[in-house]
């Protein structure tokens, strides 16, 4: 169930186009090295860079495949993919008279030793402050600020459309809602307004983990465009990987960064990240926000199902903190009623998107999903497949419990499908450029060129009965149609 | 679109990669380890384990570790520390990291190492100083490893930290299939590291220990670096784990790198070190011989070496017919409808039930 249009900004795309030199850098750092093999390898590449650490020379590509199943071939094929374009194995050029080696980039191996050893003077877990902690600041106060900023942010995400809600009186700062419009997230509407695109959709839907990182990733891009603001994209990512690595509930001494990083602080604040209490300027909490941004499942390739999924588990094994999904509480019927059982105006507003809701009470509401509701969704970018998999993950405990007795799917197929044919209806023309052939000498000719195209696979239609057709491409029938006058 | 109305677009996939809990055993048996002291220094033994559950935790915060020692007298926690019994069931509120005691008490933090691996090293160091300084003169009278009772302390408490997981999976994600939640909800894996012989007298609770992690689906690995580990051979074997006999104990961490460090979840796909020929030979009941060729009771399997007396099984008590064991063969006159003469009066005799027969 993968989305394949616009997809929203994902650490894996941006590092994978950063170049060499930057991993390099970056790789210097021992937090970072020890992250990215935590967040973005698979568990073979894992196992595999692990196997190579404290090897003294490097290894032939050979022997690798000897360490791997014959069935597995393919996994392996993808993790060393991973590694190499991730720059933490290096393998020579194929040549004659030597086989293939391949070994750890270097900076990488001394990084990950350090990591695993904790030995060094990097300083790159944070140093923490030596000042008494003020004592209201506990892990729940965090948990509770970090909650508090995100929610804002996703709220400002989703209350552009359909459901008001009223916590909306004190969003997010103003830097982070340009950002978010910069980002597409949402996009000014022609009225004045503005409206959630369907990369904000993808966006609500991830796992807040993954959420943390598109933000992150937009505010990064944006400040390589606006040098002018003295930060380093590859700093700021180390920075964001020390934050990473950083023990929750525990103060940080800002003293003790360099200038740029200090300068980052207030934009993190603003995000939740981090926490720097009015009084006590020279400390820093990083929230759970941060700390956990190396957690959560390293599959590079997330799909949103799988995202949605991630985000249930994410949230119950690190305390449900980021509300947004806490619980499936989602009961769809077959006569398309909803019904979700929720007082988080978040839900509410992201149900709002594509259901009619009809009535609220105080802890659930209702609605019923018309093929308006998922007009108007479409409308706004958000595909049928989003909206199943929103549904599908937000399912009620309930309906999982029939669906497992009666061994059905979660959501109803009718409605499923209903909601795919209603996105269809929208599809019904389909546009393609090409070129159209017409008047041809004889139908003979007609039938020739026309038989010609369907073999090279360029035709679209064709009319036997009006000699006429279309094809995308027409270079190949033009040298066809030369070569057929030459021959005559 | 063309597959609208195919079924499996109705589900959607709940591929999670699943936590790990790596459970170590320390055989900490100081002669042994007195006996590889100039190769491989307890000390430094440790420093490199401890890399390696750096290893194991670098994977995936959720990861969990417990170390547990196998002394001489008696199985000691050395991770989470004995003191909170009740920390390992906890939820977990940061991410899955197992909670601590001293975390409450943090050691000064450094900036270079990361948080997690401090505490585990500063809870270890402490443990294992613990144990040596707590083993007197007398402890060393006996030379035996008590690893049975590691060995079922870390299945009680990956056993804990499995349904407490699964549980609070049910919960929170209302995914209410109770059948599956035992693989969904994390994999344990005990690793064996033993310096010592594999002590007949211990073959009895070792094995029954093996079985119940078999059942559990809980690989045993080891990594022997000295003396003969017959049972942990059989032990790997049974219960699918990778046994691998180290020549040169220096390079522990090499061994434990290259050979231990992949998870259940990777070796699905990777060739597992050879096994090397696994003993199988069985210790007997009534002294703890190990024996090449023994008696078993028919009822219940029980092994002896020799016949037990008054001919009665001494697990289960039933009246073992021994025959005439131990009588000479004798010339019995052939019988009506046999064409061929039977071997009878031979040890080999005991198809009926209530007899003793050889075992291999």
């Amino acid at each position: 169930m993968s989305v394949s249009t616009a997809p929203s900004l994902q650490l894996t795309d941006y590092l994978e186009k950063l170049p060499g030199t930057t991993f390099r850098k970056l790789y210097q750092q021992p937090s970072t090295a020890f992250a990215i093999f935590r967040r973005m390898l698979p568990q073979l590449a894992k196992t595999f860079v692990m196997r190579m650490l404290f090897m003294p020379k490097p290894m032939l590509l050979h022997d690798l495949e000897l360490w791997v199943r014959p069935d597995a071939k393919r996994q392996k094929d993808q993790a060393l993919s991973i590694l190499q374009a991730f720059h933490i194995v290096h393998i020579t050029a194929p040549s004659r008279d030597r086989p293939q080696e391949m070994q750890l980039s270097p900076n990488f191996k001394t990084s990950m030793r350090l990591a695993l050893t904790g030995g060094g003077t990097h300083q790159s877990f944070g140093v923490p402050s030596n000042l008494t902690v003020p004592t209201e600041i506990d892990i729940n106060f965090l948990d509770r600020y970090a909650k508090k900023k995100w929610e804002d942010i996703l709220h400002f995400v989703v209350s552009s459309v359909g459901y008001k809600s009223s916590a909306e009186a004190n969003g997010p700062n103003k830097s982070v809602k340009e950002l978010i419009i910069s980002g597409r997230l949402v996009d000014r509407r022609p009225g004045g307004g503005i409206g959630i695109t369907q990369a904000g959709f993808t966006f609500l839907l991830q796992e807040a983990n993954a959420q943390v990182w598109t933000l992150l990733l937009l505010w990064l891009e944006a400040m390589d465009n606006n040098r002018e603001a003295g930060l380093e994209a590859v700093d700021m990512l180390s920075f964001l990987f020390v934050l990473a690595s950083m023990e929750l509930g525990r103060a940080y001494d800002t003293n003790a960064l360099t200038e740029q990083r200090r300068n980052m602080l207030p934009s993190l604040v603003d995000f939740g990240l981090v926490h720097v209490p009015h009084h006590k300027r020279s400390m820093f909490f990083p929230t759970r926000l941060a700390t956990t941004l190396t957690s959560g499942s390293s599959s590079s390739l997330r799909s949103i199902s799988e995202g949605v999924t991630a985000a249930t588990t994410a949230v119950q094994t690190s305390g449900g903190p980021l509300g947004s999904t806490e619980k499936g509480s989602v009961v769809v019927e077959t006569n398309y009623r909803v019904y979700a059982y929720t007082h988080s105006t978040l839900q509410i507003a992201v149900l709002a998107l594509f259901c009619k809701l009809t009535s609220r009470f105080p802890d659930m509401v209702a609605g019923r999903l018309t093929r308006a509701s998922i007009r108007q969704a479409i409308n706004f970018g958000i595909t049928a497949d989003q909206i199943i998999a929103y549904l599908a993950a937000h399912a009620h405990e309930q309906m999982h419990r029939t669906a497992l007795q009666t061994a059905k799917p979660v959501l109803p197929p009718t409605v499923v499908d209903q909601i795919r044919l209603w996105q269809l209806e929208n599809e019904r023309m389909k546009t393609t450029v090409g070129f159209l052939f017409k008047e041809f000498e004889d139908h003979k000719e007609y039938l020739a060129i026309a038989g010609f195209a369907e073999e090279i696979g360029v035709l679209v239609w064709r009319s036997d009965k009006t000699g006429m057709f279309f094809a995308s491409k027409h270079e190949q029938i033009r040298d066809y149609l030369r070569i057929r006058k030459k021959a005559e | 679109m063309d597959a609208v109305d195919k079924s499996d677009h109705y589900e959607v996939g709940t591929y999670e990669e699943t936590p790990s809990l790596l459970s170590i055993i320390i055989d900490t048996n100081p002669r042994a380890w007195a006996a590889i002291g100039d190769t491989l220094p307890l000390s430094r033994a440790i420093a490199n384990i401890l890399v390696f559950v750096n290893a194991h935790l670098a994977f995936s915060n959720a990861n969990q570790v417990s170390l547990i020692a196998a002394h001489v007298n008696r199985a000691a926690w050395l991770y989470p520390s004995a003191s909170t019994p009740n920390k390992p069931a906890q939820p977990k509120d940061d991410g899955g990291d197992v909670e601590m005691q001293d975390a409450a008490a943090p050691p000064p933090g450094s900036a270079n190492k990361y948080p997690q691996f401090a505490q585990i090293e500063t809870a270890v160091l402490a443990s294992i100083r613990n144990l040596v300084d707590s083993t007197t003169k007398q402890d060393l009278d006996s030379t035996t490893t008590q690893l049975s009772g590691a060995l079922t302390l870390a299945l009680c408490h990956i056993n804990k930290a499995t349904s407490s997981m699964s549980a609070s999976a049910v919960n929170a994600t209302s995914e209410s299939k109770t059948s599956d939640t035992v693989h969904m909800g994390l994999k344990g894996r005990i690793l064996v590291i033993s310096v010592s012989d594999s002590e007949p007298s211990q073959y009895i609770p070792t094995m029954n220990a093996v079985f119940a992690a078999a059942h559990g689906q809980v690989a045993i690995d080891t990594l022997s670096l000295s003396g003969d580990a017959t049972f942990l051979q059989q032990a790997c074997y049974n219960t699918g784990g990778t046994f691998l006999a180290a020549p040169s104990p220096q390079a522990i961490l090499s061994y434990l790198m290259f050979g231990l460090i992949a998870d259940t979840e990777a070796r699905k796909s990777l060739v597992a070190p050879a096994h090397d020929t696994v003993d199988f030979r069985a210790a007997c009941f009534c002294h703890g011989k190990v024996v090449d060729l023994g008696f078993v009771c028919s009822i219940c399997l029980s092994i002896f070496c020799e016949p037990p007396e008054n001919a009665e099984c001494l697990t289960c008590g039933t009246k073992l017919a021994l025959g005439n064991y131990g009588s000479k063969p004798q010339v019995v006159p052939r019988k009506k409808k046999k064409k061929k003469r039977p071997l009878n009066g031979t040890p080999a005799e005991g198809t009926a039930s209530g007899t003793a027969t050889p075992a291999l």
